[in-house]
């Protein structure tokens, strides 16, 4: 028995936020594989009946149907996470802190995320400005887990990873892949180092393992 | 760099899909081009309004630029019945055309780059294998190469030792033929077609001829983009970004038998463009 | 060559990999897992990949592309691909010189003197896309401002530049040691008015 089906393509920051969460959750679900490119399935009418909005990923819980990723993460946390801590709704701080980061996440799609579809699969948008953007995000980032530093913190909000971590990875993660290094960004890299080693962490093309934390290690 | 040898070279271009939607605008060896479709009947026009000519083959458009072209190698597996094509789209990649190919025909990567699918620690050894030019066809082969894979293809289950040969037919092109787990007498084709945008930027476009009667043409051309998209932060971090011929520049080892050979293959035919030449 | 600030101590921990420029060398900088810090050209000599990329197994660093592990003297110890081969002493990475003093990492292309220690505490690293002359009229101009975030005489901040390319630059912020949180979260803050200001400026 599994928990939901995805509607998934391998090379979506979106899509990979899904099965990352599943992933460090133990969740089961189904995958059907959707050719965003080069068909552009998801334009195609059976796509858009079950999700007018034409994006991916699309989750699928029985007759319900999840088309935003952020909603998605939430409902795999309030679902599959005995211990609460993924996503602290319910806590008067922690759960709008948690909102505001999620709402970043969107912001990175619409930077990070365009300025890497440009780059590789030439996407036809203005990339330079895709690119700007996408700098002013990893600036605003730095700068919050600077202070993080600063209170001797590892994760965007609280003392436990949550959704928002693991909803602002993937682009950030992908960004040097869009020409986005990440050379001025010390408190990002150690906080995608982070989230890279939690247990049940799954890959994405474009970030790969940490071998040095995998069997063969000699350390 | 040697732009007059790369024109007589035939191109990948465009494939059967990307010229649905209108004409495709890109750029070969530094020149500006429009493919126009359809693709059985297409026109490949520069800015200037010269028309080059054009040929359909393994499901994508070719051209090229040059005055007395080279022949257009053959895949004839690719046309065995029962065989499904799988044209992949394409990707840019910031890397010399000949990086992209020679990264291809590696095999000692892939525990470290496609960790759990095409290789996985402790099984790193590379097995000695055969490394010949075929003076007939003036090809690149390597033979008899085996080695084990967690996950060697979409319809593979669990690892397995594959099998795998090894072709170079043309500077920019590189095709390998592999152990296909559902029809044990037969071997998968998978290729990548560069299109040298410049000599430091590719689009490649991998295509694929396969027995696999299960997976979904999604599913198939997912299982290739995970996997080149897996090479494409490699291809961007070589340094230089040409691919050196100086054999003093880069050590190989015993494994890198076919990228020897690959590279002097170049140089003897004068095939310089992505590639920096001795003492440059 | 001079010897030129890369980042901070505290941004690269045990058995982790950096990626820094100094005087038109790309480097890599790692530390192993025994802490101990090294500096070389960024280059596998085996196929020339970045070994920025690459990962830390005990007190060895590996390529990413292949997995060719180099030990701290630079030295290749392990070609995966061939386990039972000794490699040749001839494959080895180039290396820098690098010294960390007041949490600062350090490096050189040759043997230049390490700075003197002071007593100031690292605040941030950061990359500024200007020059280093812009960057230092936007320190004076910023700093003159006389509200916040603008720092204070008692904050003694110190301004270091490793020009990285023409108009980018690596700018280091110290300060003095010990001060509370908000008063290090303000003067970040004062970082990116800087920054703002110089990038203005370059690019007007």
């Amino acid at each position: 028995m599994t928990a939901f089906t995805l509607y998934n393509y391998v090379l979506s920051g979106n899509c990979y936020k899904i099965r990352l969460m599943a992933g460090i959750l133990d969740v089961k679900y189904d995958t059907v594989a959707v050719d965003f490119y080069p068909g552009f399935e998801h334009r195609q009418n059976h796509m858009l009946a079950l999700n007018p909005a034409g994006t991916l990923p699309v989750m699928t819980i029985g007759e319900q149907v999840l088309t935003d990723t952020q909603a998605m993460l939430a409902w795999i946390a309030l679902n599959h996470d005995p211990s609460g801590t993924w996503y602290p709704a319910a806590d008067p701080m922690l759960g709008p802190l948690v909102q505001q980061w999620l709402a970043f996440s969107g912001r990175l799609t619409n930077s990070a995320g365009l300025a890497g579809l440009h780059s590789m699969l030439n996407w036809p948008i203005d990339g330079e400005a895709a690119r700007r953007a996408a700098i002013k995000d990893l600036r605003e980032l730095e700068l919050h887990l600077t202070d993080r530093v600063f209170e001797g913190k590892t994760w965007l909000v609280g003392d436990h990873p949550t959704i928002a971590d693991i909803a602002c990875f993937p682009y950030v993660a992908l960004s040097p892949d869009a020409g986005l290094d990440h050379d001025g960004y010390p408190a990002i890299r150690n906080w995608l180092y982070a989230v890279r080693s939690l247990p049940g962490f799954v890959t994405m093309p474009g970030i790969h393992h940490l071998h040095e934390l995998r069997e063969g290690a000699d350390g | 760099m040697s732009l007059e040898y790369a024109k007589n070279d035939w191109y990948a271009v465009a494939d059967i899909f990307c010229l649905r939607d209108g004409p495709r605008r890109t750029r070969l060896l530094e020149t500006d081009i429009t493919v126009t479709g359809p693709a059985e009947d297409a026109t490949v026009t520069d800015d200037q309004g010269n028309r080059y000519p054009v040929q359909l083959k393994f499901d994508h458009v070719w051209t090229t630029l040059g005055d007395s072209p080279r022949p257009l190698f053959d895949i004839p597996e690719g046309d065995e019945e029962g065989r499904r094509r799988v044209p992949c789209g394409v990707v840019r990649v910031n890397c010399s055309p000949l990086r992209a190919v020679e990264n291809f025909l590696d095999i000692a990567h892939f525990p470290f780059v496609h960790t759990d699918i095409l290789g996985s620690e402790p099984h790193t050894e590379v097995s000695p294998y055969k490394v010949a030019i075929r003076e007939e066809s003036d090809e690149v082969w390597a033979t008899q190469v085996k080695f084990f894979q967690p996950q060697a293809a979409k319809s593979a289950g669990d690892g397995i030792v594959t099998d795998y040969d090894y072709r170079v037919p043309a500077p920019t092109v590189a095709v390998l033929y592999k152990t296909c787990p559902p029809k044990p007498e037969a071997q998968d084709v998978i290729a990548i077609f560069v299109q040298p945008v410049s000599e430091t930027v590719s689009d490649v476009w991998p295509w694929m001829a396969l027995y696999d009667d299960a997976s979904t043409f999604s599913e198939m051309a997912q299982f290739q983009h995970e996997i080149f998209v897996q090479d494409r932060s490699i291809l961007e971090n070589q340094r230089p970004v040409k691919l050196p011929l100086d054999p003093k520049m880069e050590i190989p080892t015993r494994a890198d038998m076919t990228s020897v050979a690959y590279r002097r293959w170049l140089k003897k035919r004068g095939a310089f463009y992505g590639a920096l030449r001795d003492g440059a | 060559m001079t010897t030129r600030p890369v980042g901070l101590t505290r941004d690269l921990p045990a058995g982790r990999v950096m990626h820094a420029q100094a005087d038109g060398k790309d480097m890599v900088v790692w530390r192993a897992t025994d802490g101990t810090i090294a500096a070389w050209d960024n280059r596998c000599p085996h196929r020339g990949m970045a070994l920025s990329h690459g990962f830390v197994r005990g007190n060895r660093l590996a390529c990413l592309y292949h997995g060719w592990h180099y030990d701290r003297s630079g030295r290749c110890g392990l070609i995966p691909a061939h386990p039972d081969l000794e490699p040749p002493a001839t494959i080895h990475a180039t290396q820098y010189g690098v010294v960390e003093t007041g949490g600062v990492i350090w490096v050189s292309a040759d043997e230049a003197p390490a700075p003197d220690d002071s007593d100031l505490a690292p605040l941030r690293s950061f990359i500024v896309e200007a020059s280093e002359d812009a960057l230092r009229d936007a320190q004076e101009a910023t700093s003159a401002d006389g509200a916040p975030p603008a720092p204070e005489a008692s904050d003694r901040v110190s301004v270091l530049c490793n020009p990285i390319e023409p108009g980018r630059t690596q700018v280091t912020v110290l300060t003095a040691p010990g001060l509370p949180l908000p008063r290090l979260r303000t003067l970040s803050r004062w970082c990116e008015a800087m920054r703002r200001q110089a990038e203005a400026k370059e690019t007007a």
